[in-house]
C-alpha cells in the first residue's frame, strides 16, 4: 500500500515512585527494620490514580485494540511500578497483561528505578536496564528492543550505550534547539560517537552477554507539540483549539509529514492529569475509528524501525550484518565497531547520509527547558545525587539484598524532582507533582535516609571486620 | 494635584521592639516614592524628643508630621500600660497621662482629632486598634474614606484569648473601614473568620523590607562560630506569641545531638522569668543566652553569627524579622501561623507545636552545609521584589479604587 500518510506511534509512559515518610533525625542509626518509604501514602495514591487511570484507560485500551486488530500502542513501565503492583494492585497488573496478549502492544526498557543513573554510574546503568529487560519479558513475554531512558533523557553517549546493550531503537524528546527546524517525524541516527574507554564494553557485556549490537540505533523522536496538545492542553478552556475532537486532531495530524508521528506522553494524562469528564476518554476511543477512516496506521517503536529500513533500503546494510555475524570472534568484530577506524577517509555508507541527531549534551522532556535542570539544578539536588552515587560501591560491597534495593529506591529521579526549585516564582507543575510541603522538606527526608544508609554500612563494615 | 493621605501611624522604634514602627515607617517611604502627600500623627511621649528622631522628609508640604503628646505604645496590654504607667507617675510627675489604657487612648483620639481637623486629606488611614478611633472619627470629620491596616488583632497576641473590650475595639475599626489592609493572607482568614468581616473589603498587602539592594549580600560568618560553637538564634518580644516556649522546647531536643550547639534569645518581655526558670528546668543554662532586648545593629551581628533564625510564633500575622534574618544572609525556620511564609518560599516551615520537627530542621541545617547554603543565597531574591516602593504602590491603587467609588 503506497500510503504516504505518516505512521501514529502511541507510547506512555507508566511510573510510580516510592515516596518518603517523615523520617526523623532521632532514628537515624536507631531504627534497623524499617525502612525510609510512606507506605500508606504509596498505596493510597497508587489505588486512587488506578481507579482513575490505569484500570478505567486499560480496558479502554483492550477494548479498542480487540475492535481494531490494526491498532498498535507501546507502554514502558518502570520497575519500581511493577513492585507496587505486587504490593498495592494485582489487579492493575493483570490488566497490563491483558493487553500484552492482545500483541498489538510493545513493552520497552527503562531503567528498572526510573533513575538517573545513565548520568552517574554506568555499572549500575547497566544493572538497572538489565533488570528491567528481564522483569518485562518475564511479566509479558517479550523481551524489550527499545531503549526509553528516564524522562527521555538522551545524550550520544546514552544512544550508544543503547547500542551496545542490542537496542535497536531509543526514544527522545524532538528539541527545538537540536533539531534546528527539521522535522521530528523521520527516525534519525546519532552521530558516530567513540566511547572514551574501551572498558564500557566490559562493562555493559557483563549485563548484557548476548548482545550482538547493530552498526546503529535509531532515535524516534517525540512530537511534543502533538502530544501535549493531548497530555497538557487538552482540558484548557483558554485553548484555541479548545474543544479537542478526534476529527480536528486528525486534520493536525494529517498537516504533517514524514514517516512517523510520536505521540509520548504520560500515561497519568488519561484520568488523572486529565480527569475523565474532560472527555479524555472518549476522545481517545474516536481516534482509531477516524484514523481507519483516513488511512492512517498506527505502529509499534519496533514496527516503525522496520517499516523505515523497508522504506530507504537496507541491502549495504544487511550485507555488512551478515559478514559482521559470520565472523568468527564474535569480540573482535565488536572491536572493530568500537575502535576509532585508522582510515577516516571511508567514504560515507549509507546511514550517514541518514539524519543526525546530535546530543553533546543532555536533552529531556521536561520543562521548557528541556534540559537536566528539574533534577539537578539547584545546589540541593546536586549535594543528593552525589549523596547517593557515592554509597554505591560500599551498599554493593555489603552484599545485602534489602539494602541495596532500598539504596536503589532513593536513586528515583522523582526524589530530586521534588527538591526543584527553579519555577518557584510562578507557582508550578513540580509543586503539583510534589507528595511534600517543599523542596527543602524533600531534601530534609532524602539527607536522613542517606545518613542512616551511610550507619548501616558502617555496621555492616563492623561486622565483617571483626 | 496629588492626592495626601492623613496617616495614624507610629514612630520607628530605635530599639528592635518589633515590626509595628518598621512596617509604618517602610510604607510612608514608599507612598512618599509613589507620589502620595502624608499628614502622619505619631504618638510621643516628649514632642520635643521626637522632632529629633530618624525622618525622613523630602520636603515640609510632602510630609507633615504631627506628633500627639501620649504615652501610648503599640504592644501594650490593659495591664501592661497600668503597670507602665505607674513606674513613669512616680518619678515625672508633671507629666498627664490617662489613668487607664481608654482614658490614654481617648486622650490620643481627641487630641489627634484636634491637631488634625484643618488637614486637606483625601483619604484616612490608620495602623492598629489603638488609632482606629482616631481614624473613625477623622473619616467622619473629614467626609473622606477610611483605611484600616491591620497588623496584628488581639488573637495573635493572646493566642485566641482575648480581651474582650480590644478585640471590640479591633471589630468596630474594621466595620467602620471602607477598605482594610491585612499584611497577609493568613491575617484575612483571621479577620473572616473570627471577626465575620466581609473578604471583598480586605485587601492583602505583604509587608515590604527596608534594605536597599547596596545593603545586601555583606553578611559573613564572624569568628563567634569557631569560638564557641554554633549558634540558633530566636529573635522577639518574649510574649506567648512569639513562641519562646517553643523554642526552648525545640533548643531541648537538639541540644540532645549537638550540646555544641548555643541558643540565644533576643528580646524582651514579661515571660523573661518563667522561661529562665524554664532553661534551668531543662538543664540548659549553660546553652541558652538571654540577650535582651537589642539595638538594631546587635540584631544584625546576631543574625550574621546564627547558623538559623528560628521563628516559632504562634500566630504571626507577617514577621517582619524574618526577611531582616534573610537579610542578613540567615536561614529561617518558620511556624506555619506565619503570613511571612506566603511570600518566603526558601525557608523550612514547621507547625508551632511540631517541635520535635523544628528541632529536626534545625539539626538538618546544621548537618547539612548545602542546605544553609543554598537557603542563604536563594531566599534574598525576595527582597529585591518584595519592596516597600512596590508594596506602597499596591496601597496608592487600592486608594485610587477607593476614591473613584466614593
Amino acid at each position: 500500500m503506497n500510503n504516504k500518510n505518516p505512521n501514529i506511534c502511541f507510547y506512555f509512559q507508566v511510573h510510580q515512585p516510592y515516596r518518603l515518610r517523615d523520617i526523623r533525625y532521632t532514628e537515624i542509626g536507631h531504627r534497623r527494620h524499617e525502612d525510609y518509604f510512606d507506605h500508606q501514602k504509596n498505596h493510597d495514591i497508587f489505588r486512587k490514580v488506578a481507579e482513575k487511570c490505569y484500570l478505567p484507560a486499560n480496558a479502554l485500551m483492550l477494548k479498542m485494540l480487540k475492535n481494531h486488530p490494526e491498532f498498535r500502542i507501546s507502554y514502558s513501565i518502570s520497575g519500581v511500578f511493577l513492585d507496587q503492583c505486587e504490593e498495592y494492585g494485582k489487579d492493575v497488573l493483570d490488566s497490563f497483561r491483558a493487553l500484552a496478549d492482545t500483541g498489538q502492544v510493545e513493552f520497552m526498557a527503562e531503567t528498572y528505578y526510573h533513575s538517573l543513573s545513565a548520568l552517574h554510574s554506568l555499572p549500575e546503568f547497566c544493572e538497572q536496564v538489565s533488570m528491567q529487560a528481564n522483569k518485562i519479558n518475564e511479566l509479558f513475554g517479550q523481551y524489550p528492543r527499545i531503549f526509553r531512558n528516564t524522562e527521555l533523557i538522551f545524550t550520544n553517549e546514552i544512544a550508544h550505550i543503547a547500542r551496545l546493550m542490542g537496542f535497536r531503537g531509543i526514544l527522545a524528546e524532538g528539541a527545538d534547539h537540536i533539531l534546528q527546524g527539521r522535522s521530528p517525524n523521520d527516525p534519525y541516527i546519532p552521530p558516530n560517537f567513540y566511547l572514551p574507554d574501551e572498558n564500557y564494553w566490559n562493562v555493559i557485556n557483563k549485563q548484557f552477554p548476548d548482545s550482538v549490537p547493530d552498526k546503529n540505533i535509531y532515535v524516534l523522536l517525540k512530537n511534543y507539540r502533538l502530544s501535549d496538545d493531548v497530555a497538557f492542553r487538552f482540558s484548557d478552556k483558554s485553548w484555541i483549539g479548545f474543544p479537542l475532537t478526534a476529527e480536528t486532531f486528525t486534520d493536525w495530524l494529517l498537516e504533517n509529514h514524514g514517516h512517523n508521528i510520536n505521540l509520548f506522553m504520560d500515561y497519568e494524562t488519561f484520568g488523572e492529569h486529565q480527569w475523565a469528564d474532560t472527555g479524555i476518554f472518549s476522545f481517545l476511543e474516536q481516534l482509531p475509528i477516524v484514523w481507519e477512516k483516513r488511512g492512517i496506521k498506527t505502529l509499534t517503536p519496533s514496527e516503525i524501525i522496520d517499516e523505515w529500513e523497508n522504506r530507504i533500503g537496507t541491502n549495504t546494510r544487511e550485507q555488512e550484518d551478515k559478514a559482521t555475524k559470520e565472523a568468527t570472534s564474535m569480540i573482535s568484530a565488536l572491536s572493530s565497531l568500537w575502535k576509532r577506524p585508522k582510515d577516516t577517509n571511508t567514504p560515507l555508507g549509507k546511514f550517514e547520509v541518514e539524519k543526525e541527531f546530535n546530543a553533546h549534551t543532555p536533552v529531556s522532556w521536561a520543562d521548557t527547558e528541556r534540559d537536566l535542570s528539574a533534577w539537578s539544578g539547584n545546589e540541593i539536588q546536586k549535594a543528593a545525587l552525589n549523596a547517593i552515587y557515592e554509597l554505591e560501591h560500599a551498599v554493593k560491597a555489603s552484599n545485602d539484598p534489602e539494602l541495596i534495593k532500598t539504596w536503589r529506591r532513593l536513586q528515583t529521579s522523582d526524589h530530586f524532582y521534588y527538591m526543584c526549585t527553579k519555577y518557584w516564582s510562578d507557582g508550578d507543575v513540580h509543586k503539583y507533582f510534589s507528595p511534600y510541603d517543599s523542596p527543602y522538606e524533600a531534601y530534609r527526608r532524602f539527607s536522613h535516609a542517606i545518613h542512616d544508609i551511610k550507619l548501616r554500612l558502617n555496621t555492616h563494615s563492623s561486622v565483617s571486620n571483626s | 494635584m496629588s492626592l495626601r493621605s492623613l496617616m495614624f501611624g507610629w514612630e520607628y522604634p530605635p530599639i528592635h521592639l518589633g515590626g509595628l514602627g518598621v512596617a509604618c515607617q517602610g510604607l510612608v517611604r514608599g507612598l512618599l516614592r509613589n507620589g502620595i502627600d502624608i499628614s502622619l500623627v505619631l504618638p510621643h511621649p516628649n514632642p520635643q524628643a521626637a522632632q529629633e528622631l530618624d525622618i525622613i522628609a523630602p520636603t515640609p508640604e510632602e510630609l507633615e508630621r504631627i506628633i500627639v503628646t501620649s504615652n501610648l505604645k503599640p504592644y501594650d496590654s490593659v495591664e501592661e500600660y497600668a503597670h507602665r504607667i505607674r513606674a513613669i507617675e512616680s518619678h515625672e510627675e508633671n507629666q498627664i497621662y490617662g489613668e487607664d489604657l481608654a482614658q490614654e487612648i481617648e486622650n490620643y483620639t481627641a487630641m489627634s482629632i484636634d491637631l488634625t481637623k484643618n488637614v486637606e486629606a483625601d483619604v484616612i488611614h490608620c495602623h492598629d486598634w489603638m488609632t482606629y478611633e482616631a481614624g473613625i472619627r477623622a473619616s467622619a470629620h473629614h467626609k473622606k474614606p477610611l483605611v484600616a491596616h491591620i497588623h496584628a488583632t488581639e488573637l495573635d497576641r493572646t493566642h485566641f484569648h482575648p480581651n474582650p473590650w480590644i478585640y471590640e475595639k479591633e471589630k468596630r475599626g474594621f466595620l467602620h473601614a471602607d477598605n482594610i489592609i491585612a499584611v497577609s493572607n493568613y491575617t484575612k482568614e483571621i479577620l473572616t473568620g473570627h471577626y465575620g468581616i466581609n473578604p471583598n473589603k480586605i485587601t492583602v498587602v505583604h509587608n515590604g523590607n527596608n534594605k536597599t539592594t547596596a545593603e545586601l549580600g555583606g553578611a559573613l560568618r564572624t569568628e563567634y562560630r569557631q569560638k564557641r560553637g554554633p549558634m540558633i538564634l530566636f529573635l522577639g518580644r518574649l510574649t506567648v506569641q512569639k513562641g519562646p516556649n517553643q523554642f526552648l522546647d525545640m533548643a531541648a531536643q537538639v541540644h540532645k545531638y549537638r550540646p555544641d550547639v548555643h541558643f540565644v534569645m533576643a528580646g524582651d518581655g514579661h515571660m523573661l522569668g518563667e522561661l529562665i526558670h524554664k532553661t534551668h528546668a531543662l538543664g540548659l543554662q549553660d546553652n541558652v543566652i538571654f540577650a535582651g532586648k537589642v539595638s538594631n545593629t546587635e540584631a544584625q551581628k546576631l543574625f550574621a553569627q546564627a547558623e538559623c533564625f528560628v521563628m516559632p510564633s504562634l500566630s504571626e500575622p507577617f514577621g517582619l524579622v524574618a526577611l531582616e534574618a534573610v537579610a542578613e544572609g540567615t536561614p529561617v525556620v518558620l511556624s506555619n501561623q506565619s503570613g511571612v511564609g506566603e511570600v518566603m518560599n526558601h525557608a523550612l516551615k514547621v507547625d508551632f507545636w511540631d517541635t520535635a520537627k523544628m528541632a529536626d530542621c534545625v539539626l538538618t541545617i546544621l548537618r547539612e552545609n548545602v542546605l544553609g547554603s543554598q537557603l542563604r543565597s536563594e531566599a534574598s531574591h525576595i527582597l529585591k521584589t518584595l519592596t516597600w516602593e512596590n508594596q506602597a504602590k499596591q496601597v496608592r491603587s487600592l486608594y485610587h479604587k477607593i476614591l473613584d467609588r466614593c
